[in-house]
């Protein structure tokens, strides 16, 4: 058998003079012998070191390949890149779009490309009317490089131009906020500035939940009641000639706003063609002395904390003379009335009475706690701060009674007059879609019985009082009219109103509330010459609610039948919660 | 035994580098195809939003009311035109209406 180093010597292809070092050499002494150890030792080191390294590398490959191959992780720099939504979309409570970011189109050309310009402007002209040819022409035979055509184009007016073929036309697309619906919701849902950064509405309210989430919102708004509302508010502000309105409707239940208008309005697409009038919200943040309607809270007091009951009789025989203010009816009945007759043909004598017996401090506990006397939480940043007497003297406790006084805003009257109706539960207001399933935060603010007791005797102005013109057969509405004059220099001027309705329907079990409010109306014919809240207002509530109860579900009743004369018949005792309608 | 070593390592090499490439072009082109899809994704996304955008530009209930009261004339529902269910069971089956008129009382004409 050959030795290994003898396969080298039999190797014709061998350097001549080369010669294998022995494979195992013969043991030598000394230094060479400790030099071979070392050597040896460090290859057998270096050796095992790459084997190490081989190792990881092959388990780290079988890993990868094997184990982790429908890792999210390795996708995760291929997704999608999310569009441009630099900004949420805003939704109605059914899914309607309210505000979008689009991608928006410019068309800009370089001149320089285009061969036959005068063509290339007739053409242009062609698939974009509202340019002028000549114009465009002008801008094409320009030595520069770099024209804009149009700015904004719409997706179909893209598609137009590019079918043109024309070299030399460019688009350069930037992110722009879109308002499908235009002014109907423009006091809600505001608008936003080109730096993205909401300036008005809920772009404003929600900016940081807006700007910085990819999740829509989702309001508590009903397009089609805001509709409703805009268009019926609109008309009697036509019809009367009125400096502004305002409009509100509410599910007593939640405290939702499914509608909100003020008018006159804005286009948010333009909001600085808008005059300041137009800009400001007269729902929210408009705060005005609403008159006669504060006799709901005046009335609800003296009945919940036992200062009356509804047998009580207070005297509005003459008019009350206090600190040098006359306090008289405007149809005198001149004679001791009852509180539901007090409530009934709106009474200030009787109701001051009302507010005197019950005292300054129950009147200010009571209102506070129906959020009268403080701003408002609200998604909307437009919430005006009522305004209220300092020192809360006598006098005060008892104009108050009949909304002299003090002002706040619609949107605090719905919020106190919805606890009133609802079984005396103050549910704050929003203007965002409270999420289902969930307990609605409220406050007890009084007893369901004098709630029941408050429905019987809204009821009553509606069926024979001073909101007779507010009732929709079928619909049970209830309510109670304010017309109040408007602080002018210091004085009250006769002349110049503010015409309010609170109605909410059906009375029975109350759901809805519809709030109306004209500002400086003029009576004309179609109100026999008045301006009052029964004449103005009530009409726009009565067709409101006929309007808006098929689309949310509320079926007419029979008026007439036993059961709802029972229940809505003054000092019955209704069960509140008990729902009589069959519905 | 040596030449049979290197021809199998030979060939093991070039199988591995014609695996690698066929690999690594099949990387190339899902990746070409993940960004295409992915800008298929971003244009549908974009879409998407400009057909709802223009949805609810064309169900404005103001476009509506508009187109309503120039083609439609419909009017809101009268109370006296709802029903339920337990009053259906006191007409009498294939009675018409005796006067049409009647059932829209309270529409503008």
């Amino acid at each position: 058998m050959k030795k290994p180093a003898d396969f080298f010597l039999d190797d014709p292809c061998r350097p001549r003079h080369f010669r294998p070092a022995p494979s195992s050499p013969a043991p030598q002494e000394g230094p060479a012998q400790a030099a071979l150890e070392v050597s040896h030792t460090r290859l057998l080191i270096a050796g095992a070191l790459f084997v190490l390294a081989f190792v990881v590398i092959a388990g780290r490959l079988i890993e990868v390949a094997g184990f982790k191959a429908g890792d999210v992780r390795f996708a995760r720099g291929h997704a999608p890149s999310h569009a441009v939504a630099a900004r949420a979309d805003i939704f109605d409570r059914n899914g309607a779009l309210l505000a979008t970011t689009l991608d928006v189109p410019s068309l800009y050309a370089n001149p320089k490309l285009i061969s036959d310009k005068r063509d290339a402007a007739r053409r242009i002209a062609a698939a974009l009317p509202e340019l002028n040819e000549n114009e465009i022409y002008a801008k094409l035979a320009s030595d520069k490089s770099f024209v804009w055509l149009a700015r904004q184009l719409t997706p179909r007016q893209q598609d137009a131009v590019l079918q043109l073929g024309i070299p030399g036309l460019q688009f350069e697309s930037e992110a722009k906020r879109v308002y499908p619906q235009g002014s109907l919701t423009a006091h809600v849902v505001g608008f936003a500035g080109v730096d993205n950064a909401g300036l008005a509405g809920i772009e404003r309210g929600l900016d940081d939940a807006l700007k910085n989430r990819d999740t829509p919102v989702n309001l508590s708004l009903e397009l089609r009641l805001q509709y409703i509302l805009k268009n019926e508010t609109a008309r009697q502000m036509r019809d009367f000639h009125a400096a502004g309105a305002a409009g509100l409707i509410m599910d007593v239940r939640t405290g939702e706003v499914l509608a909100l208008v003020s008018l006159p309005d804005f286009d948010p697409a333009n909001p600085g063609a808008a005059r300041p009038e137009q800009l400001f919200n007269r729902a929210t943040l408009g705060i005005y002395e609403l008159g006669s309607v504060f006799k709901i809270f005046n009335t609800a007091m003296a009945l919940d904390d036992g200062v009356a009951t509804l047998t009580s009789v207070f005297d509005a025989t003459k008019p009350i003379e206090i600190g040098g203010f006359t306090i008289h009816d405007d149809h005198a009945l001149k004679r001791p009335l009852t509180v539901p007759q007090i409530f009934e043909f709106s009474s200030n004598i009787g109701s001051a009475r009302m507010a005197e017996a019950a005292g300054t401090d129950r009147q200010r506990d009571f209102l506070g706690r129906l959020g009268l006397l403080r701003q408002p939480a609200f998604e909307l940043p437009e919430v005006g701060s009522p305004l209220m007497p300092r020192p809360w003297r006598p006098i005060n406790t008892m104009t108050i009674a009949f909304g002299h006084g003090i002002s706040v805003s619609p949107l605090q009257m719905a919020s106190a007059a919805a606890a009133v109706v609802n079984g005396g539960v103050f549910h704050p207001a929003t203007i965002v879609k409270r999420p289902e399933g969930l307990p609605v935060p409220g406050q007890t603010v009084m007893s369901a019985a004098t709630s029941n007791e408050m429905r019987q005797l809204l009821r009553l102005v509606v069926q024979g009082g001073t909101g007779r013109l507010a009732a929709a057969p079928g619909y049970l509405v209830g309510g109670k009219t304010g017309t109040a004059e408007k602080v002018a220099g210091g004085r009250y001027a006769t002349h110049s109103l503010v015409s309010t309705f609170v109605g909410v329907f059906p009375m029975n079990d109350p759901r809805y509330l519809v709030e109306v409010l004209l500002d400086e109306p003029h009576g004309n014919a179609l109100s026999g010459g008045e301006a009052t809240a029964g004449m103005v207002v009530a009409p726009a509530v009565r067709r409101i609610v006929e309007r808006i109860a098929p689309i949310v579900g509320i079926p007419p009743v029979d008026e007439n039948s036993p059961e709802i004369r029972r229940a809505l018949m003054v000092g019955s005792p209704n069960p509140p919660g008990r729902t009589l309608a069959a519905n | 035994m040596i030449r049979l070593g290197t021809v199998f390592w030979t060939l093991a090499v070039m199988l591995a580098a014609y695996a690698t490439f066929q690999v690594k072009y099949q990387v190339v082109k899902l990746e070409d195809e993940l960004g295409q899809l992915n800008r298929q994704i971003a244009d549908a996304r974009e879409n998407a939003r400009v057909l709802n955008a223009e949805w609810s530009l064309l169900s404005d209930p103001q476009r509506l009311d508009r187109l309503n009261q120039a083609f439609l004339h419909l009017g809101p529902v009268a109370a006296a035109q709802v029903a339920r269910p337990e009053q259906l069971a006191q007409i009498p089956l294939n009675a018409a209406p005796k006067n049409p008129a009647a059932q829209v009382a309270g529409l503008p004409r």
